[in-house]
């Protein structure tokens, strides 16, 4: 018997992950004042460059460990911003199987995740809401990481507080990051073309309303 | 699969994987030859790290958990596979030790690190 396979009438082409060279990025309106280098304006990628880099923790039941992605020498600050204006650090987060949740705090303190409810925002002391908003590990796996952030310089805090949850003894929370450090060139007066294919990216505030 | 050999040892010397601080390990098979040993061996799978700073603890001390243990009679050769060893897992460094020395008891660990 002969068989022909017929000609696929569409292919799917999947988008990459990360920020390429030549893709085009907007800071929108509602960044401050504080980053007026970059607010409102457009840029071309002109480097990109990805580095690998694995966060691990071990940490005893019931505890936790606030993970500051700021720059400095405090011994929770893992100085993954950058510091040059001109760099943006877009950074894949996934994480390595394990009986632990994440929490995440911009500025330190302040949940991305509370409901408009009083009281409604991640509380580790609580049974019910200690899962409010967490993220685990298999919402953001190792080998195909789905929380993406974006760096500037002199950005706020970013805190991912790592939580372990009870049922073991110790975890070892490992959190793999892939920091896509980009290099941009503003362009001066962008098309209203490149306005539209350019990703935008919006102040961290948005998240809260 | 990596594996290591050693006779008996209280202290962990060969018998000691490493610590990678971004993978645990996991026990995949334990040979113990006690045909010639001196004596019936308890053998264990130690885990030892040092846990992170955390907002609990700002100075963590070296820790060692016991993860596994099994008797090993006199004149006995026993080999645990993955079934018996099932979630054996140390997050720090791996160490099988035993009891008492014994340079006729030998020890066997294959070990895998998990990606």
């Amino acid at each position: 018997m002969l068989e022909l396979q017929p000609k696929p009438q569409f292919s799917v082409v999947v988008p990459p992950k990360l920020l390429q060279e030549g893709y085009l990025v907007t800071f929108s309106s509602d960044w401050p004042s504080t980053h007026v280098a970059i607010r409102e304006k457009t840029f071309r990628i002109d480097v990109c460059n990805q580095v690998p880099y694995d966060l691990p923790y071990i940490i005893p039941t019931g505890d936790y460990r606030d993970v500051d992605f700021s720059n400095g020498a405090g011994t929770f600050q893992e100085s993954i911003y950058p510091e040059n204006l001109t760099s943006l650090f877009e950074v894949l987060v996934g994480f390595k199987p394990g009986n632990f949740l994440t929490h995440w705090y911009i500025p330190a303190g302040k949940s991305i995740h509370a409901l408009e409810y009083a009281q409604m925002y991640p509380d580790l002391t609580s049974t019910k809401k200690k899962y409010l908003g967490a993220r685990q590990p298999k919402d953001s796996p190792y080998n195909d990481p789905r929380i993406k952030l974006y760096f500037v310089k002199d950005l706020a805090p970013l805190i991912m507080r790592v939580f372990v949850l009870p049922g073991v003894d110790y975890e070892n929370c490992i959190t793999g990051l892939t920091i896509n450090k980009c290099k941009l060139r503003e362009i001066e007066s962008p098309t209203d073309e490149q306005k539209l294919k350019a990703k935008v990216i919006r102040y961290y505030d948005y998240l809260r309303w | 699969m990596p594996s290591q050999v050693d006779t008996a040892k209280i202290t962990p010397t060969l018998l000691a994987i490493a610590q990678r601080e971004n993978a645990a390990v996991l026990a995949k098979s334990l040979t113990i030859d006690n045909l010639n040993g001196g004596g019936d061996r308890i053998i264990e799978i130690d885990d030892i790290f040092t846990p992170a700073v955390t907002n609990g603890v700002a100075v963590p001390v070296p820790t060692t958990v016991e993860r596994f243990k099994y008797t090993a009679n006199q004149g006995d050769q026993i080999t645990l596979g993955e079934v018996e060893l099932k979630g054996v897992r140390c997050l720090g460094a791996m160490s099988v030790i035993s009891d008492v020395d014994d340079t006729s008891c030998f020890i066997s660990l294959g070990y895998e690190h998990e990606e």
